[in-house]
């Protein structure tokens, strides 16, 4: 990964903040479907398993000795992902969302998305890869709030009607999970 | 309190003070949990020498590892010095576990091997007598490795018994059996560690109701027709649906409705395919035509061969409950196949699953309501299809339909037999 991000254009960077605070406030609005339409169909959206290894003696003094990377259990994994979804998963999600027995959730979590550090990091094309933190205050009805932070790397494709998210993978600051669920819409 | 005033004699009525109890909870720990093998591992998880991970029985974190010269070792993960772990990773390999606070050091069968401050006192301790206490008895069968602190404890194989047959119809089917993919998926909830353990022993019915919102109405009548719930011993359960012998392939294989099948390539769905078509010669007719819900192994170990994932719930206390899940995938798939079919676990389970959010609430709400007071006179009902099961001809233990509550009041008449053999002291 690039340590330093690509010079862009300040409305470039103005218009990446727009979509990414719109999409929070579509999801603590619960406009969920709004937000599928954000997705492109062939989305890959996944979360890597974080764990907690024992620093390599051998790779003391070098930044690899603490690297965030090898921590993840990602798709190209043999461990296991937390998730591995595609937009039928999401869409599963976004319908349970209306449904009396989604019991969890009903009645319906209060959240808030706080996105920020806004970097983009390559272009490909009409691709971009995009870096954001977020926090996401999660409070389900009648039991404790909890705080998720994370970092979601996205691929976003531009188009003429705006942006559109093919990739997002999803970075918890967590490898003991005390959240009843990681099954949000990060 | 008395552990006999708790849970009745059919066991069709459970106290709310069997959940929510300081006093029965450290009654659990020692009647239960000090004495019955306890899921430790899988052997795929620690294949070469140094490989460790970690693990627990109960509240006693336990280490796995591989030792040098081949063999399985599980100690205790606290230093002999001052108590601290050695051992501060989920997994790995490694020569040594060192105590950070004065780096005593140990192998990872548990030895200590060194004492830095040992050259600067005259009297040198007797280090053979200094290492890790190690959990006195080890077994594994299958590549499941558990652990018991009872050292007169009945042979690992004796205290499966009948499950056997159960499990062998999925292990039996992949020539190479089965493997762990990765680090456990690891999650801390406000409940009781029963309740985790009660939905996966038999409670397959609470699926079309608490999970509407994601599970088909037409799952919960297939598995009212042709579904089975086994008992094989007090608290060892199997549900499953015996598909009919002119079942087309693809609905009697194994994987063929999950994710990672449905989602997946035509390479995916023909390796399933392929697994079928030696099944019947791999385990036999009858368990060829099995295809598998939930499992339990008493006291913690659950399997979801459905959507096949190894839990197990330990306990934090009487009210908090860390759970672990694996996906579980054939050792001999090829690689690309590992990764589509764990999909099949983590799509619908695990901390992130899209059905076990639901499961995860009610086990926290059935704390809460098992918490509360002034309605000890108000047990919980576990009388459905009380005398029901009985013996079957193929199948082994007592079976019934998957409505009968049987499974759940073998394992709770168990349970208070382990609570009154240490009550009073003993």
């Amino acid at each position: 990964m690039t340590t330093v991000s690509l010079q862009t254009t300040p409305e470039e960077q103005r218009a990446l903040e727009r979509f990414y605070f719109h999409e929070a406030r579509l999801l603590d609005n619960r406009q969920y479907r709004q937000w599928l339409a954000l997705l492109c169909p062939d989305i890959s959206y996944r979360l890597p398993a974080r764990t907690n290894l024992m620093v390599d003696n051998r790779q003391r003094g070098c930044e690899d000795m603490i690297s965030v990377e090898r921590e993840l259990e990602g798709a190209d994994s043999l461990g296991c992902p937390l998730r591995e979804e595609t937009y039928v998963h999401l869409m599963l999600r976004v319908e349970r969302a209306f449904k009396v027995n989604s019991w969890s959730e009903n009645p319906p979590p209060r959240t808030r998305r706080i996105v920020g550090n806004v970097e983009l990091m390559a272009r490909k094309g009409e691709a971009l890869e995009v870096l954001s933190n977020f926090h996401l205050f999660y409070a389900r009805p009648g039991s404790a709030d909890f705080l998720y932070s994370g970092q979601r790397r996205d691929t976003l494709l531009a188009g003429s009607d705006g942006y559109r998210l093919r990739q997002r993978d999803v970075v918890l600051d967590y490898a003991d999970i005390n959240f009843p669920t990681v099954g949000l819409l990060f | 309190m008395r552990v006999a005033d708790l849970v009745n004699d059919d066991a069709s009525l459970i106290s709310r003070r069997c959940w929510a109890d300081q006093q029965v909870y450290e009654l659990e720990k020692r009647g239960i949990f000090g004495r019955a093998w306890l899921f430790l591992g899988h052997e795929s998880q620690i294949r070469e020498p140094g490989d460790f991970v970690q693990a627990y029985m109960c509240e006693t974190p336990v280490i796995l590892a591989r030792g040098g010269d081949g063999g399985i070792h599980a100690s205790i993960n606290s230093c002999t010095h001052r108590g601290l772990p050695v051992c501060r990773a989920s997994h790995g390999n490694t020569r040594r576990f060192v105590c950070p606070y004065h780096s005593w050091s140990y192998t990872v069968e548990g030895d200590l091997v060194t004492i830095p401050q040992e050259s600067e006192v005259r009297c040198k301790p007797d280090k053979s007598a200094l290492g890790l206490k190690r959990v006195p008895r080890v077994e594994s069968w299958r590549g499941l490795v558990f652990g018991s602190f009872d050292e007169a404890i009945i042979p690992l194989e004796d205290y499966l018994g009948d499950m056997r047959f159960y499990l062998d119809a999925f292990f039996g089917r992949f020539p190479g059996g089965i493997e762990f993919l990765g680090a456990p998926h690891r999650w801390v909830m406000d409940a009781n560690w029963k309740l985790p353990v009660e939905n996966q022993l038999g409670d397959v019915n609470h699926g079309a109701f608490l999970h509407a919102a994601i599970i088909p109405r037409e799952i919960q009548q297939q598995i009212e027709a042709i579904g089975y719930s086994a008992v094989t011993a007090p608290g060892h359960g199997a549900t499953f649906r015996l598909m009919p012998e002119d079942a087309p392939v693809d609905e009697v294989a194994w994987g063929m409705e999950g994710m990672g099948a449905i989602l997946g390539t035509d390479e995916v769905r023909q390796y399933l395919r392929d697994v079928q078509a030696q099944a019947a010669e791999r385990v036999g007719d009858l368990r060829a035509r099995m295809k598998g819900l939930t499992y339990g192994i008493y006291p913690n170990l659950s399997f979801l061969w459905s959507n096949t994932s190894f839990k197990v719930s330990h306990p934090r206390g009487p009210g908090k409950v860390e759970y672990w899940s694996w996906a579980v995938v054939p050792a001999d798939a090829p690689d690309t196949i590992k990764q589509t079919l764990r999909r099949n676990y983590s799509s619908f389970f695990g901390p992130g699953g899209i059905l076990e959010q639901e499961d995860s609430e009610v086990w926290v709400q059935q704390y809460r309501g098992a918490s509360i007071d002034f309605a000890d006179d108000r047990p919980f009902f576990y009388g459905l299809g009380l005398g029901e099961e009985a013996g079957h001809p193929q199948l082994p233990g007592l079976v019934s339909v998957t409505a009968n509550e049987f499974y759940a009041r073998h394992f709770f008449r168990r349970w208070r037999d382990d609570l009154q053999s240490v009550e009073g002291g003993q």
